[in-house]
């Protein structure tokens, strides 16, 4: 270890202990990359702060020794957001796992970041109370992670995605400074820097602590599962049922391949002679539900369902969900490997997008199957193909860069709720102009004039804050040495 | 004049500007009277004007329908204002994906007729439609109403945004979809950034279906305890009410007064409002007026147009019916210290001698207060820095929407935000580095 690094590493220890620091090779692996495994990166550091205050004076040290670095929640992000750079530290947010304040009267959870999403609902059930946001990793992602990523899950439709659901943050800014935005109450004057800071991705800063809203369990719910022979009739449904007023909790559509991988993997019982099947969760005071079940299973019908159950009791329920819920692991089951894509179009335009997806998965020769939050257009077409095949996986995100094409095309984004990160930068052009790019770029560089908050994620091109007049660039001790340079 | 001023009136044509005096004190913003008034008609426009502004640092002040425009403090300049109001039509709206994309000139009457037609609308309810309140006012003031208990703030529903920007550049942010996290969320700095970082010119927004009924039950209730009472037993429930309001004694002898219809006017009343298929609705108010019925409540339950001509009326308090010594103001609390809020509202407003009107959001913990000064307003200006005092206490903060001209040097109309002014500073530098928009107005002097 050279000089500067040993330095470096003893002035970690200082804050954090010596249990607060990972620095060995065989360590470092399990940090190397985040739930997108085709990217690694081994960080100088890991290092492991319990308090706001740790994390300050980690950050502080990093921005007097212009070392960049990367947070990073339980690592389940699918867009690279959270791999860590080769000469920086990434702070694991961990070991910051209370739930500081439970406030039933009020309907508001203060937690710290590495508290895990469905603590929070565990935390306030017996209460009568949930936390909405539900993305499929909801057992084991964390709220700074959900924050950072702006998650959603299947009952965003009705519900909203976590900024609709976080109303206040504590957060360490790229120069060590803790401050707290929002808060328990709602409309703090000013601008609403937490809405800006939810899905900045980790870029702006780190969050120490997080005011989260939570919602009534609703009285009623039921949920549709239905099948259908062809994809493009359950996309009809979808939009019939929006149609006609009624807006599910959730709907979502997995096609036959789907269907297949989940049936070998968890048996949820799905008709697995259907060519899709799509469930629709409805929530409420139970004459709505009831009143909405007799209108759903009507336009079900109508567009050609040739099976509809509604699940008898909460055990049905849990496992029409399961399937869906386990659908991405389910993959395993019929290839190696899988790639997730995640992209949105307008709902009207579900089987047009559909067709020309399985057009192109037909031209480069791979498997796509469909699994996606139909109500709100969220495709997250899984490309299937075997790594140990060369060349294969160069096939796999080209193919996974013309869906994102025909999404944006379709007038739709490149991603509804896994974020940019490091894997979909390159596609930002796609969406934005560079008018746009650099408007949220002068926002980066009020946070982070010296661009050491998680650099290289989601601007395209590497930037610098001096054109925009924030500050002048200082260079990395590796750089000083004539050893690298940093885009 | 100035060159810049004839660049600018060059840009949009002599007959879309104004210039004489009397017309441009109709736009004086808190006393300060523009040099120039002009109506563009194309985005383009306002993005060449802006050059201009940015170039020759010309002060400029984006207005609606100028419904709002006592809110912030008073401008350090005001050269041009320019109007939205011919920026004014619906880009794409496809009911079927319940999403709608509209310039931002537009008011928000309008666009609600234009999607009633599909059975749809914006779940915002604010005040001063009929005044002309447009889609960018609401925006950049965060303005909101009761359907807030239910549907959220405005941003909550605002899915993308075209700026032009203080340098002139067009820029958008958010996307078309209901659900994107591409980039940072641009639309969310935009509300409630009263026009300093930019004109916002198109809004895309996801819409809701207008339920097939609605009715409301006022419920009145003798004292605060029992008000409070009321508001947790609904809000614990599984009823999913669209409006949950409660409104003070005043209001309440004011609003039915006008609509002349017979309820109790002592205590407080909270009036809950649902929709839904007729059915669910009858069912959910019966139930609240179980939960509701003890504690000597009497229960009105009306429906159709005395149902909306309440709503209107609530909404539009206290701009229709005081006078010009008024002051309105946005409190933001916590449900839980509504109780605490009013009592301390009582024993301020009767030994400063004020009628205090409240309409406030009993889940959100967002209130309206009016108050009206029985003497002279120094009166009203304790009363606001008594009622700063006591929501300090509690948490929460205070904004001052609309008061007279003479109070405005004497408080400040914003509550204080601690240090997250400085990050708000080096937004606004790097976006408006000239200081150009709206200069003075917005927090911490931005």
């Amino acid at each position: 270890m050279d000089n500067w690094k040993s330095r470096f590493k003893h002035k970690l220890v200082e804050i954090l202990g010596p249990e607060g620091v990972i620095s060995s090779p065989d360590e470092l692996v399990a940090y190397e990359c985040d739930g997108l495994t085709s990217y690694r990166v081994k960080p100088l550091f890991v290092v492991l702060p319990r308090s706001a205050i740790e994390v300050s004076e980690v950050v502080k040290l990093c921005s007097a020794e212009n070392v960049p670095f990367v947070p990073r929640g339980a690592g389940t992000g699918l867009s690279g957001g959270a791999l860590p750079v080769e000469d920086g530290v990434l702070i694991s947010l961990s070991r910051m796992n209370r739930i500081l304040e439970v406030d039933i009267v009020n309907q508001r959870v203060v937690v710290e970041p590495g508290v895990v999403n469905i603590w929070v609902t565990n935390a306030v059930s017996n209460r009568g109370y949930y936390y909405a946001p539900d993305p499929s990793s909801q057992i084991v992602c964390t709220i700074g992670g959900n924050v950072a990523e702006n998650s959603g899950g299947v009952h965003c439709l009705k519900y909203g995605v976590t900024v609709n659901h976080v109303l206040g943050l504590e957060v360490v800014l790229p120069d060590g400074e803790i401050i707290e935005f929002g808060g328990k109450t709602l409309d703090t004057p000013g601008y609403d820097i937490t809405g800006i800071f939810v899905g900045s991705e980790g870029l702006l800063g780190i969050v120490t602590k997080v005011i989260l809203r939570i919602v009534r369990r609703p009285e009623v719910v039921r949920t549709i599962l239905a099948a259908f022979d062809r994809i493009e009739h359950a996309g009809a449904a979808v939009s019939g049922i929006t149609a006609r007023g009624i807006i599910p909790a959730g709907m979502e559509i997995m096609d036959r391949l789907s269907i297949l991988a989940v049936e070998k993997a968890v048996q949820p019982r799905y008709p697995t002679d259907a060519g899709a099947i799509i469930l629709v969760e409805l929530d409420g005071p139970s004459a709505e539900v009831e009143a909405h079940v007799c209108v759903v299973t009507e336009v079900l019908r109508e567009n050609g369902a040739t099976e509809i159950r509604v699940a008898r009791d909460e055990s049905e329920r849990e496992l029409f969900w399961k399937g869906r819920k386990s659908a991405f692991a389910a993959m395993g089951r019929i290839s190696p490997d899988y790639y997730v894509q995640d992209g949105v179009i307008p709902r009207t335009k579900l089987a047009e997008v559909l067709r020309e997806i399985e057009r192109l998965a037909q031209r480069y020769g791979l498997k796509v199957a469909n699994v996606f939050h139909a109500g709100d257009g969220n495709l997250h077409p899984l490309i299937l193909y075997d790594s140990s095949k060369e060349g294969e996986f160069e096939r796999v995100e080209e193919l996974a860069g013309e869906i994102l094409r025909v999404c944006v095309e379709a007038g739709g984004s490149i991603t509804g709720e896994h974020g940019v990160g490091y894997d979909k930068k390159r596609f930002m052009p796609l969406m934005f102009t560079e008018s746009d790019l650099d408007t949220m770029y002068l926002i980066k560089c009020a946070f982070d004039p010296k661009g050491l908050c998680n650099p290289g994620k989601v601007f395209p091109t590497p930037r610098s804050c001096v054109e925009a007049g924030a500050t002048s660039y200082k260079e990395h001790p590796v750089e000083k040495m004539g050893l690298g340079k940093r885009f | 004049m100035r060159a810049e001023l004839r660049e600018i009136i060059e840009v949009v044509g002599e007959d879309f500007a104004l210039s004489s005096v009397d017309e441009l004190k109709r736009f004086s913003v808190d006393g300060k009277t523009p040099r120039l008034v002009v109506f563009p008609r194309s985005v383009e426009e306002i993005s060449e004007i802006l050059k201009i502004a940015f170039r020759s640092s010309t002060a400029i002040t984006p207005w609606g329908g100028g419904t709002k425009i006592g809110l912030g403090r008073i401008p350090d300049r005001v050269d041009v204002v320019i109007c939205t109001t011919n920026i004014n039509s619906v880009s794409e709206y496809e009911a079927a994906d319940l999403v709608c994309t509209t310039q931002c000139g537009i008011q928000l009457r309008k666009l609600q007729e234009i999607l009633r037609v599909k059975r749809q609308f914006l779940a915002v309810d604010p005040p001063h439609l009929e005044a002309g309140a447009t889609i960018g006012g609401i925006i950049v003031t965060n303005d909101s109403g009761p359907r807030r208990q239910r549907f959220g703030a405005l941003k909550e529903l605002l899915l993308g945004i075209k700026v032009v920007r203080a340098d002139g550049k067009v820029v958008k942010g958010g996307a078309k979809v209901v659900k994107n996290v591409a980039g940072y969320d641009i639309p969310k700095l935009y509300v409630g950034s009263l026009g300093t970082l930019g004109i916002v010119v198109e809004a895309t927004f996801r819409l809701y279906p207008i339920a097939e009924f609605s009715q409301t039950c006022i419920i009145s209730s003798p004292d605060i305890d029992a008000l409070e009472k009321n508001v947790f037993a609904v809000l614990n429930s599984t009823v999913v009410p669209t409006c949950l309001e409660l409104v003070s004694p005043p209001l309440l002898d004011r609003v039915s007064g006008h609509l002349g219809f017979d309820i109790p006017k002592k205590g407080y009343a909270l009036c809950v409002r649902v929709e839904s298929i007729q059915r669910a609705v009858r069912d959910q108010i019966s139930r609240i007026c179980d939960m509701c019925g003890g504690s000597n409540a009497k229960i009105t339950l009306i429906e159709g147009g005395l149902e909306e001509k309440l709503w209107d009326c609530l909404i539009n308090f206290p701009w229709k019916f005081l006078k010009d010594g008024r002051l309105a103001c946005k409190a933001s609390i916590l449900p839980g210290s509504i109780k605490w809020f009013l009592r301390g509202l009582e024993q301020i407003s009767s030994s400063l001698h004020l009628d205090a009107y409240v309409l406030g959001r009993a889940g959100s913990g967002v209130l309206t207060v009016s108050l009206e000064s029985r003497e002279d307003d120094s009166s009203l200006v304790d009363a606001v820095s008594l009622l700063r005092k006591e929501i300090r206490v509690i948490g929460g903060n205070l904004t001052v929407w609309d008061c007279p001209l003479s109070m405005k040097s004497r408080i400040d109309v914003w509550d204080d935000i601690g240090e997250s002014i400085g990050i708000m500073k080096r937004i606004k530098r790097l976006l408006d580095p000239r200081a150009i928009l709206n200069p003075g107005r917005f927090v911490g002097g931005i």
